[in-house]
C-alpha cells in the first residue's frame, strides 16, 4: 500500500484548507481604510503562510541525501531531517527513497508561517537567532525556525497548532506595535 | 530549573526544551521474581550526587540520550548516545510512563 | 518651597505637571518623582504603617524602604519616592482608614501596643475557631499593603522578551560603569541593567543601557530575568557582574521610624536632585562620611543644623527622638534635649548583596568591617564594587538605644526591638526560625533595611558574636515585581483538528479532551446523535487518534516486542487491537495496529496518548536498535469515523473504489479514494456499527466532512460516542483503567501471548497469572432509573469496595449501564451490588459481555 494517504498533493484540487486561514483572517476582515485596518495592512505584508509549501520529513543517514534545486535540508540530527521542496513532495518523497533513506510527506503535518523582524522573534523564542535553522521551543511548543536574509524569519510547526501560533504571533506583533 | 542540557546534536538548550525520564533502571532477565520484578518497576536510587538519567530532546531535534547529571548542582558532566552495546552491556530498562516534556514553562 | 534653581538638580523648572493625590490637585516640575513633588507641595506623611498605623514619611528616598508605598493609576505598592512623575497620575494613600494625616486606626499605636505582640492574633483569636473568618476579614482590613483592582488585570499589556548578553552588569554606579566600559572594550554584547533614570547613556559607549530596569535575580545558567515595567527580559548572559552597591541602614532607637528621621543620602538627594529643603532644624547622627557630608549639605541648602554627632568619636548612651503628633520635634541625646524636624541618622551601609546569594554566592558577617559581605561567587557570577565591601570603612554602632518609645527594627511589618527580644525568651533562637515568628525581613523591603539590624540585635542579646547569627536565605525577586509581568501573555498551546471551526460553525460545545479541542455533542440532545448512528448514519471527528507509521525490515519485530500480542503473523491490509503495557504489566494505552505492507504497519493511539507513545516506541527502539523508524503523523491526518447501518452505502456513493463488504471485510484496511482524497480506510467498530474510519490528509478536512455530512451523515460528538461504546462494554484507557490497571484485571487475559520470547510486561503478566486479582473490572445495568457519577463508589455489605468508572443511560438497551471495578468475588454475571449515589444505596447487577448486540453482527455485517 502507497504513503499517498500522507500527500495533500494527492487531493484533487480545490479540496484542501490552510490550518492558519481562519486566524490570519482575523487581520484582513479589517476595513482597509481604517487606522486598524492600516495596521492590519502592515501586519499582513509582515506574514506569509506557508502551511502548503512542500515538506519532505527525512529518516536515516542524511548525507545520501541530494538535495535538488530548490530543496534545502535542514538537519535535526544525523538521522532526522526535513527537506523543503518547491515541487511535489510526494514525488520528492519517492525520489529521497531512492538514495537509501526513508522519507514521509510531511507538508499536511506542518504549517508555516514567515515573519519579520527579530525582536519579534526574540518575543517568540529564546533559541539563538545567529544560529538557525534549528528546532526548538517557539511560543511555547516544538518548531522549527529558520532564518533568511536579514530580519526574516521562517517558522515550522504542527498543523494542529497552527491557530494557537498564528494567534500568539499576531498578539506579539500587537504588543511591538502598540507599545 | 533553568540551567542548559547539552544535546548531543543541538548542543546546549534550556532544559526545558527537554523530556525528563529519570534514573537509568536495570531490566531483569527472563523469568524474574516478583521481588526483583518491583525493584526494577518501582524502586529508585534517588541519589544525591551524580546519576546517569535518561533524556529525550522533545521539542528539538527529537533524539534520546543519557546524561550524567549530578543532582544537586545540576551540572551535566556528560551525554551519551543509547548504544544497544551499552544497553546490552548496562542491561537499561524502561523509562517511567507519561513523563511530560516541560516545555509547559517555557516562556 | 524650592531652593534657588542649581545646577546638577533633575527638575526642569520650565515644565509643570499636575496630578492627583486622592481629591487633590497636586504639581511638581518634570524630572520630579511623585514623592520629590508631594513633599515640595508640604506633604510630610507619606503613608501609616503596616500594624500600628503610624505615620511614616520619606525615610530613604531610594527605593528601598516601605515608607512611601501609594497606590499608582490602580498600580498598588509603588514607591512613589522613586516613581517618575507623569501628567495626570493618580495617586493615592494606602492602609488607612480616613486621611494620611488622621487615620482613624491610629489609636492601635496608642492600646494596641501591650496587645499586639509578635504572634498576638495567632495565639489570641484563634479562640473560638468559628470566629477567625470574621477576625482574619478585619485583619485583612486594618493590615496589609494597598489593594488591588479586581478588573483592573486587564488593562496593562506584559511582553517576555529573551535577549542575550555576553557580559550583563547590575547596577550603574561607578564600579558598574567601568565594569561594563571594560567589557565593551573586549567586544559587543555588554548590556548593563540600573534602577534609576539618570544614567547618562553618552557615556556608555558600547554598552546597551535598560534604565530603569531591575534585575529579580540570578538563577541557574544565568538566567537574569529584567523587570523593564511592561517588558520582562529573559537574558540568559555568559558572564554576570554584580555592581549592586550599598544599602544605607536605619539606626535603632526609640522613635527611629518618626516622621522627619531620614537617611543621609535620602537628604542629599532632596536638596541637590529637587532643589527641597528637607526640613527647618536639624540634626545629625554619623556614623560614617555620608552622614557628614549630609551635614554640609543641609548647611549649604539654609537649613540650621542644630547639633552634628559623628558617633565613632563620641559615642552615646541614649539616643531618643521625641514627637508631636508622629512627628519628630526633638531628640534627647544622652541627657540633652535639642529641638529639631529632621533627625538624619543611619547605621552604616550594607553590601546589597541579595542577588549574589540567590544566585548560589556565600555571605559572611565580616567583623572588621561590621557589615554582612559576600565571599564566595558561584560559577559565572562576579561582583565589583562597594557590595564586595571594598571602600567601606568599620561601623560600630550600638545594635539599639534603649528608651521610652517604640524602637524598630523592622519598619515594613512594625517589628520592635521588644518584639525580637520576646522571640529570643519565647525560644527563637535560630535567625531563620525568629523570621518566621517575627516576620523580620519578609515585608515589602525584604531585609534591605532590617537584615543587619536584626543580626545586631540577634548578637547583642543572645551575647555572642554576629559571625554565629548567620543571615536569613535571599530569595528571588530581588525587587518588587508586577505579578502581571511573571504571567507575561496568556499562552495556552491548544491543538485543533482541521475541522474545529467546522464544529464551531455547526453549533457543536467544545470541551478540553487533553490538550485538544473537542465537540462535546452538537445539541443539547446527545442521545438524538446515538439514535442517528444507531438506526441510519453518523459521523465523527477523531483526528485527535495518535497516528504512528512504523516502518522497516524490523518494524514487525518492534511491534512482537512492544505488545503483548502477535503482529508478526497478519497479513498485509488487516487490522488487530492492541493494547500496549509496561513492564509492570499495567495497561499504558491502547489502539488498532494495521499491517499495510511487510515493512510498514500504521499504529493508533488513544487522543491524549500520542505524544506518550510516541516517546515510548522511540525509546525502545533505541533500546534495542531495530531497524524501523518511528513517524509520528497525528497532525498529518485527518481521521472521520463514519458509522451506522448506511455508512457502507453512504461511501459507495462516494468513491469509485469497491467498498462492497467482500472487498472490504470487517478489520481490513485499504487505500481508497473519497471524494478525490486518498484515505486509508480502516473498517472497525468502536461504536458498535458498521464503520469506517476515514485517514488522509488534514488540509482536505473541510473537503471530506462536509460531503460526507452532505450524503446524510449525522454529526456526533464525545458524550454519543460515550454512551455507544459503552453498549459494547468497550474500555476506554485512562477513564476506565488507570495506573494500577493490568490485562488480567481488566478483563483481556486473552490478550497477550506468553509464548512470545519477550514483550514489555511479560515478566508481570507471568507473574500476576500465578495470583488472583483482588478486583476485576466489569459490566453493570443498574436497577433504578439513576445514573451514578464516575467515581461513584461500589458498596458490598455495607463496605465500599470498589468504583464505578463510566455511566451512561442508554435508550438502545433501555437501561443504565455502566463499568465498574468490583470484587474479583463479585464478579459473576448477575451478581448483585450497591452503588452510593448521593447518600442512597441503589441496586445494580453484574453483566457479562456487551449490553448492545453482544455477536458484534452488526459491525461485521
Amino acid at each position: 500500500m502507497s504513503l499517498s494517504f500522507l500527500s495533500p498533493s494527492r487531493c484533487a484540487p480545490g479540496t484542501l484548507a490552510s490550518p492558519l486561514t481562519r486566524t490570519l483572517d482575523t487581520v484582513s476582515d479589517t476595513a482597509p481604510w481604517s487606522e486598524a485596518g492600516l495596521r492590519a495592512e502592515g501586519v499582513r505584508h509582515r506574514l506569509r503562510d506557508l502551511s502548503s509549501d512542500g515538506k519532505v520529513e527525512v529518516r536515516g543517514d542524511l548525507d545520501l541525501v541530494e538535495p535538488a534545486d530548490g530543496e534545502e535540508l535542514i538537519r535535526l540530527s544525523p538521522r532526522r531531517g526535513l527537506l523543503l521542496v518547491d515541487d511535489d513532495p510526494a514525488e520528492a518523497a519517492d525520489r529521497l527513497r531512492t538514495y537509501g533513506v526513508r522519507a514521509y510527506d510531511a507538508t499536511g503535518a506542518l504549517a508555516g508561517l514567515a515573519f519579520e523582524g527579530e525582536q519579534l522573534a526574540r518575543r517568540l523564542t529564546d533559541l539563538d537567532l545567529e544560529r538557525l535553522p534549528a528546532a526548538g521551543a517557539f511560543a511555547r511548543i516544538g518548531a522549527i525556525l529558520v532564518r533568511d536574509e536579514g530580519d526574516r524569519f521562517r517558522a515550522y510547526f504542527p498543523q494542529e497548532l497552527g491557530h494557537y501560533v498564528a494567534e500568539v504571533v499576531l498578539d506579539a506583533i500587537d504588543g511591538l506595535d502598540n507599545r | 530549573m533553568s540551567f542548559y542540557l547539552p544535546c548531543p546534536y543541538c548542543g546546549p538548550r534550556p532544559v526545558d526544551e527537554y523530556a525528563y525520564f529519570g534514573e537509568v533502571t536495570h531490566r531483569p532477565g527472563p523469568s524474574p521474581s516478583m521481588r526483583e520484578l518491583t525493584d526494577y518497576v518501582y524502586f529508585r536510587d534517588n541519589v544525591a550526587g551524580v546519576q546517569r538519567e535518561w533524556w529525550q530532546h522533545r521539542l528539538g531535534c527529537g533524539e534520546w540520550f543519557l546524561a550524567d547529571r549530578d543532582t544537586r548542582t545540576n551540572e551535566v558532566l556528560d551525554v551519551l548516545l543509547p548504544s544497544p552495546e551499552r544497553v546490552r552491556e548496562e542491561r537499561l530498562g524502561s523509562p517511567p510512563v507519561g513523563a511530560e516534556p516541560m516545555a509547559s514553562e517555557v516562556t | 518651597m524650592r531652593l534657588p534653581a542649581q545646577t546638577g538638580e533633575r527638575i526642569d523648572r520650565s515644565t509643570e505637571l499636575s496630578f492627583r493625590l486622592g481629591p487633590w490637585d497636586v504639581s511638581g516640575y518634570a524630572g520630579d518623582t511623585i514623592g520629590s513633588a508631594l513633599f515640595a507641595g508640604g506633604r510630610r506623611v507619606f503613608s501609616r504603617s503596616f500594624k500600628y498605623h503610624r505615620p511614616r514619611g520619606l525615610l530613604c528616598c531610594a527605593g528601598h524602604c516601605p515608607n512611601c508605598l501609594m497606590t499608582v493609576d490602580g498600580v498598588p505598592n509603588v514607591r512613589v519616592c522613586v516613581e517618575p512623575l507623569r501628567e495626570g497620575a493618580v495617586v493615592e494613600p494606602q492602609n488607612v482608614l480616613g486621611k494620611l494625616d488622621f487615620d482613624l486606626l491610629r489609636v492601635v499605636d496608642k492600646v494596641g501596643g501591650p496587645f499586639t505582640p509578635v504572634g498576638f492574633y495567632y495565639r489570641t483569636m484563634i479562640r473560638p475557631r468559628r470566629m477567625w473568618p470574621l477576625y482574619e476579614k478585619f485583619l485583612r482590613n486594618v493590615a496589609g499593603l494597598g489593594k488591588l483592582d479586581e478588573h483592573a488585570g486587564h488593562t496593562r499589556r506584559y511582553d517576555v522578551e529573551h535577549k542575550k548578553a555576553r557580559v550583563l552588569v547590575v547596577g550603574g554606579g561607578r564600579a558598574g560603569r567601568a565594569a561594563a566600559l571594560e567589557a565593551a572594550s573586549q567586544g559587543p554584547g555588554v548590556v548593563l541593567v540600573d534602577e534609576s533614570d539618570r544614567l547618562l547613556r553618552s557615556e556608555l559607549a558600547g554598552v546597551e543601557v535598560l534604565a530603569p530596569a531591575r534585575a529579580l535575580g540570578i538563577w541557574e545558567g544565568n538566567l537574569v530575568p529584567v523587570d523593564c515595567g511592561t517588558v520582562l527580559y529573559r537574558f540568559r548572559a555568559e558572564r554576570v557582574v554584580v555592581a549592586t552597591g550599598t544599602i544605607e541602614q536605619p539606626l535603632v532607637f526609640p522613635g527611629n521610624d518618626l516622621v522627619g528621621t531620614m537617611f543621609p543620602r535620602a537628604v542629599r538627594r532632596l536638596i541637590r536632585d529637587f532643589s527641597l529643603q528637607p526640613g527647618q532644624r536639624a540634626v545629625v547622627l554619623a556614623t560614617d562620611e555620608r552622614g557628614l557630608e549630609a551635614a554640609d549639605d543641609l548647611g549649604e541648602a539654609g537649613v540650621a543644623v542644630e547639633r552634628v554627632v559623628d558617633l565613632r568619636e563620641s559615642p552615646l548612651r541614649r539616643i531618643e527622638a521625641q514627637a508631636r503628633a508622629g512627628r519628630v520635634r526633638g531628640v534627647l541625646l544622652d541627657d540633652d534635649v535639642v529641638e529639631c524636624d529632621l533627625l538624619v541618622a543611619s547605621g552604616g551601609r550594607q553590601p546589597a548583596y541579595s542577588l549574589l546569594a540567590q544566585a548560589g554566592g556565600l555571605v559572611e558577617f565580616d567583623p572588621d568591617l561590621g557589615v554582612l559581605v559576600p565571599t564566595e561567587h558561584p560559577p559565572g557570577v562576579e561582583a565589583v564594587g562597594s557590595v564586595t565591601g571594598e571602600g567601606l570603612e568599620k561601623v560600630d554602632p550600638l545594635p539599639s538605644y534603649h528608651g521610652r518609645g517604640k524602637c524598630f527594627v523592622c519598619v515594613c511589618e512594625d517589628v520592635t526591638t521588644k518584639d525580637v527580644k520576646r522571640a529570643i525568651t519565647e525560644g527563637f533562637d535560630s535567625i531563620e526560625l525568629a523570621k518566621r515568628y517575627t516576620t523580620v525581613t519578609m515585608g515589602p523591603c525584604q531585609g534591605k533595611l532590617c537584615q543587619l539590624p536584626s543580626v545586631r540585635l540577634y548578637a547583642q542579646e543572645r551575647r555572642v558574636y554576629e559571625t554565629d547569627i548567620g543571615s536569613t536565605t535571599a530569595r528571588p525577586p530581588w525587587a518588587p515585581v508586577e505579578l502581571g509581568l511573571l504571567a507575561g501573555r496568556h499562552l495556552e498551546p491548544t491543538r485543533r483538528t482541521s475541522l474545529h471551526f467546522r464544529h464551531e460553525e455547526t453549533g457543536a460545545r467544545m470541551m478540553w479532551a487533553g490538550p485538544w479541542r473537542r465537540p462535546y455533542a452538537y445539541s443539547d440532545y446527545p442521545e438524538q446523535e446515538v439514535r442517528a448512528v444507531h438506526e441510519s448514519l453518523g459521523v465523527i471527528d477523531v483526528s485527535t487518534l495518535g497516528k504512528l507509521l512504523v516502518e522497516g525490515p524490523e518494524a514487525a519485530a518492534l511491534l512482537e516486542r512492544l505488545y503483548p500480542n502477535r503482529f508478526g503473523d497478519m497479513k498485509p491490509g488487516r487490522i488487530r487491537y492492541g493494547v500496549l503495557t509496561t513492564d509492570g504489566g499495567r495497561i499504558m494505552d491502547d489502539g488498532t495496529v494495521a499491517r499495510l505492507s511487510d515493512d510498514l504497519y500504521y499504529v493508533t493511539t488513544t487522543s491524549t496518548g500520542s505524544d506518550a507513545v510516541t516517546a515510548w516506541f522511540e525509546w525502545w527502539n533505541a533500546v534495542w536498535g531495530y531497524d524501523a523508524d518511528i513517524v509520528n503523523v497525528t497532525g498529518a491526518l485527518a481521521a472521520l469515523n463514519l458509522a451506522g447501518p448506511r455508512a457502507r452505502e453512504a461511501l459507495e456513493r462516494l468513491t469509485e473504489d469497491d467498498v462492497s463488504a467482500e472487498a472490504l471485510k470487517y478489520l481490513d484496511a485499504r487505500e481508497v479514494e473519497v471524494v478525490g482524497v486518498p484515505c486509508l480506510t480502516l473498517r472497525i467498530g468502536f461504536v458498535g456499527e458498521l464503520g469506517y474510519e476515514l485517514h488522509f490528509p488534514s488540509p482536505a478536512g473541510e473537503h471530506v466532512w462536509d460531503r460526507l455530512v452532505a450524503e446524510g451523515a449525522v454529526p456526533f460528538g464525545l458524550e454519543p460516542q460515550r454512551v455507544l461504546r459503552l453498549e459494547k462494554g468497550h474500555v476506554i484507557v485512562g477513564q476506565d483503567t488507570d495506573s494500577e490497571s493490568n490485562l488480567l484485571s481488566a478483563g483481556m487475559s486473552w490478550l497477550p501471548k506468553l509464548d512470545k520470547d519477550d514483550f514489555v510486561g511479560k515478566s508481570a503478566v507471568e507473574l500476576f497469572a500465578e495470583r488472583e486479582e483482588r478486583e476485576l473490572l466489569v459490566g453493570f445495568r443498574m436497577e433504578e432509573n439513576v445514573v451514578p457519577p464516575e467515581g461513584a463508589q461500589v458498596v458490598i455489605e455495607g463496605y465500599p469496595a470498589g468504583r464505578v468508572t463510566s455511566a451512561r443511560r442508554s435508550d438502545e438497551v433501555g437501561a443504565i449501564i455502566g463499568l465498574a471495578w468490583v470484587p474479583s468475588d463479585r464478579a459473576e454475571d448477575g451478581t448483585r451490588f450497591e452503588i452510593r449515589v448521593e447518600r442512597q444505596l441503589r441496586g445494580a447487577r453484574v453483566t457479562h459481555g456487551a449490553f448492545f448486540d453482544p455477536a458484534g453482527e452488526r459491525m461485521r455485517s
